[in-house]
């Protein structure tokens, strides 16, 4: 059976009732009193808190935001300039693979929250900590996903690159790198996930700005609507970075918007 | 001194896995001289792939040599072009980025290789189509591409590895007329490997028929049909003639293979 494919604009109006319809539910529950709106405030008292936190002197949230923002950015883009080459070396090499496979095999089923403790012991609670747990809770992640975007790599594409004269460094960077990219990308895609998961959690155990301080503070004054504009905000950032990411792939990958892979 | 341009010499091929050996070419000795066409037919399996991949230097003989112009091949040779079945193009370059790859890779100046690839994409109909991916493109159309593409790097011989096979039968007529033009026009030297007897008499100077496994030459037909050949020379008595003598060469061949 086939699934009729529905004009873009009726799918935003369709989603947008849906979200109205919810919100609306909600509001009338807490104002009916159904619900206490110490446990959960009506998404308009959620809206004017949201409202005072970004303007007026109490201003924290764009300073949280931008400080979580930073931080995952950081420790993701680090962690993939050092992982995807050594990835990429990885997939080509079975002997460098053999070398390194059992090393990355203890690493890799380590939560990135276990190394909460061990970078606050190292690094304390300031930047580098932070970077630092990013790193490493992305780190085998995103070399587990290239060396295997490079092993899927078709090897008569190497071939052909081979006998058109490339060297073994050009067809590295010629055909591996270009053949692998779409997976290497998709993996990214999944570890920036995992990389939020983690500042948000360092934030919580120690810290003194970001989003995940913001909704653990909020939480010792009970404040539940400043934990729910907390709560929403990462979603929203985390959804702008995707659309951002998505965008980057399109860019990056202008051959696979038209007609179908080879 | 003017060896040939090929030379296989006694070479002989056993690949081993856990389940022991494979011998997938057995002694076998094939010279192919400058501006000449061969083709290899064969049942499935005899080893022409083989064959082709060490001469390309994808895989180095168990026992024989490859020689290239007198020079012992020990690596991928790339004056060796090879083209393959499955095209085998960079999906993420567009058509004239697939075309100067090679060129690209072996540092021949932009303007050249730019004045190149347009000759060659224009040599084989594909104007217009130089901004496309590989991706949008037909099965005839990305085979004409990566004809392009191992011309443009001009290889003293091309390897042709069932390069179409996986085409329908009307493109591979007209995909068969235009490499007999091209091999007419540059007295381009190819080595061919094909399934079809039509195909190898319609491109053939010789015409060796191989074994079933372990591949060796069983017989060599020298093919003296007058150029150039047009569909119609299918027609005519001596093309018939030679057609029955190399289906009865290849029918034994397959029937043994399939009796293993």
């Amino acid at each position: 059976m086939e699934e009729k494919e529905l004009d873009l604009w009726f799918v935003a109006v369709l989603g947008s009732a849906g979200l109205l319809f919810f919100l609306g539910l909600w509001e009338t529950a807490v104002r009916a009193g159904l619900v206490d709106p110490y446990f959960l405030p009506a998404p308009s008292t959620i809206a004017v808190r949201a409202v005072e936190m970004t303007t007026g002197e109490n201003a924290v949230l764009p300073h949280d935001i931008r400080m979580s923002a930073t931080r995952v950015l950081t420790g993701f883009l680090l962690s993939a300039l050092v992982g995807v080459p050594f990835g990429l070396v990885l997939g080509m090499s079975a002997i460098v693979r053999s070398v390194f496979n059992p090393i990355v095999s203890v690493i890799r089923p380590l939560p990135a929250l276990s190394w909460i403790p061990l970078s606050m012991l190292w690094l304390g609670i300031d930047e580098q900590q932070k970077y630092a747990i990013v790193f490493m809770g992305c780190f085998a992640s995103i070399l587990v996903y290239t060396t295997d975007a490079t092993m899927r790599v078709d090897p008569i594409l190497k071939r052909a690159a081979m006998n058109l004269g490339a060297s073994r460094l050009q067809v590295m960077r010629h055909v591996v790198l270009p053949g692998a990219l779409p997976d290497i990308l998709s993996g990214l895609k999944v570890v920036l996930a995992i990389a939020w998961t983690c500042v948000i959690s360092a934030e919580m155990v120690g810290a003194n700005s970001g989003l995940g301080f913001r909704i653990w503070t909020a939480k010792e004054w009970s404040d539940t609507g400043q934990v729910l504009v907390g709560m929403i905000s990462i979603s929203v950032t985390v959804l702008v970075l995707d659309i951002l990411f998505r965008g980057l792939e399109r860019l990056l990958l202008p051959w696979q918007r038209r007609g179908t892979a080879t | 001194m003017s060896g040939p341009l090929i030379h296989l010499d006694s070479v002989t091929k056993v690949f081993s896995s856990r389940k022991g050996e494979v011998v997938a070419v057995r002694d076998f000795s094939l010279a192919v001289e400058k501006g000449e066409v061969v083709t290899l037919v064969g049942a499935s399996g005899c080893g022409k792939t083989t064959i082709l991949n060490m001469v390309a230097g994808f895989m180095r003989p168990t026992s024989g040599k490859v020689y290239l112009e007198g020079k012992h091949i020990t690596s991928v040779e790339p004056r060796c072009g090879m083209i393959f079945q499955a095209y085998a193009l960079f999906p993420w370059l567009t058509v004239r980025e697939n075309v100067e790859f090679g060129p690209k890779i072996n540092g021949v100046p932009r303007e050249v290789r730019r004045e190149e690839s347009r000759r060659f994409i224009e040599m084989v109909g594909l104007e217009g189509f130089e901004d496309a991916y590989p991706g949008e493109l037909s099965g005839g159309m990305r085979q004409r591409v990566a004809l392009c593409r191992v011309l443009a790097n001009r290889p003293d011989i091309l390897l042709c590895d069932e390069p179409f096979a996986a085409l329908d039968a009307m493109t591979r007529q007209v995909m068969q007329q235009e490499l007999l033009q091209i091999v007419a026009r540059s007295g381009q030297t190819v080595l061919f490997i094909t399934h079809s007897i039509d195909e190898a008499l319609i491109l053939s100077d010789r015409v060796v028929v191989m074994s079933a496994r372990p591949g060796q030459v069983k017989a060599i037909y020298r093919i003296h049909l007058p150029r150039p050949r047009g569909v119609d020379i299918q027609l005519t008595d001596e093309y018939m003639e030679l057609k029955r003598n190399i289906w009865g060469m290849v029918e034994e061949e397959v029937r043994a293979s399939m009796s293993v």
